[in-house]
């Protein structure tokens, strides 16, 4: 993966050029959130979702650095969470945010992944961040039943975003 | 942007599969052992009806609520359940199975429920207000408090 140029000057500082980058990213991703919210469709066990908004946090991980990718991920998840999800999703969705983002960042490092392969580990991390907030909560072991689930529903919506996000980074190369 | 999928991906992928499938048979295998000093709670109205050992086979006529506060006919072990009380549901345990065989409701929901074997199942008759449940008997206070998405 090459190194964005915007990346080492925006290191340091909140720069102007930074600032708007992400603004302009975590919007982006706030509007797939707002259309993921708005789809109505159920698939009977809570926390399985596309997760669409992610395709803008990887998008940003390997276009602009895990700064920004982090930056955009937490305002998207935030912003999503006072708006559409309630403060108990937010928190759900800011652990899986933490644990993935944090995978992501590793795996890309490690330079043997493509982008749909981190983005799959991605979507298994993120899931798994969630049960453990779930099971830290609920003080219930016993929702780790739902992990099987989870764990595969990741790894398909991860490898969904991973194929879109690929895509997207096509395009804009 | 080299291309799609990579070696080190497909690895990854099948790694995380094999995790989920193990996992998930992990959990189903555990789920089934629990059985032995499980106990099968009857809950009518709301309140706790009676509490009977998973292992031990017996017949339960359950009546609704609405019948013991008004007037409870004496029980009578000669006439069948549907003649003792208007209101009513017939649990039975046998085999480490507990099942719904018979109700007094119309839709019958918990009669093709089937049957339940594993602590956290339950059925419920929502006309007659009765949950029955199995719980594992060393762990206090078994199901889900609540759960959210």
């Amino acid at each position: 993966m090459t190194q964005s140029p915007h990346k080492a000057a925006d290191r340091k500082s909140l720069s102007a050029s930074f600032i708007a980058r992400v603004g302009l990213m975590a919007a982006l991703a706030l509007i797939f959130s707002y259309v993921e919210a708005i789809i109505p469709y159920n698939p009977g066990v809570p926390g399985i979702k596309l997760g669409i908004a992610n395709v803008v946090t990887v998008v940003a991980l390997y276009k602009f650095g895990a700064r920004d990718a982090a930056a955009v991920s937490v305002i998207r998840v935030v912003l999503a969470g006072l708006l559409f999800n309630g403060l108990f999703g937010m928190l759900y969705a800011l652990a899986g945010a933490v644990v993935s983002l944090t995978g992501m960042i590793l795996l890309k490092k490690t330079g043997l992944f493509s982008v749909t392969g981190v983005s799959m580990a991605a979507g298994v991390l993120h899931n798994l961040g969630q049960l453990l907030v779930a099971s830290a909560l609920i003080e219930d072991l016993r929702i780790f039943f739902y992990f099987p689930v989870l764990m595969f529903s990741g790894i398909a919506a991860g490898i969904l975003v991973g194929i879109a996000s690929t895509l997207v980074l096509r395009t804009l190369r | 942007m080299k291309q799609f999928i990579r070696k080190a991906d497909i690895i990854l992928f099948i790694v995380l599969v094999i995790t989920g499938l193990a996992a998930s048979a992990a959990l189903t295998l555990s789920h089934d052992e629990a059985g032995s000093n499980a106990k099968v709670i009857i809950e009518s109205g709301g309140d706790l009806y009676a509490r009977y050992p998973l292992s031990e086979d017996r017949t339960v006529v359950v009546p609704a609520p609405k019948q013991i506060s008004v007037d409870a006919p004496a029980a009578d072990p000669d006439e069948s359940a549907s003649a003792q009380y208007d209101y009513y549901n017939v649990v039975i345990i046998s085999g480490s199975k507990v099942s719904v065989t018979e109700a007094s409701c119309k839709n019958q929901v918990c009669v093709k429920h089937g049957a339940i074997s594993r602590p956290g199942e339950s059925i419920v008759c929502l006309p007659n207000r009765l949950v029955v449940r199995i719980e594992n008997g060393s762990e206090e206070g078994g199901g889900y408090d609540s759960v959210t998405s």
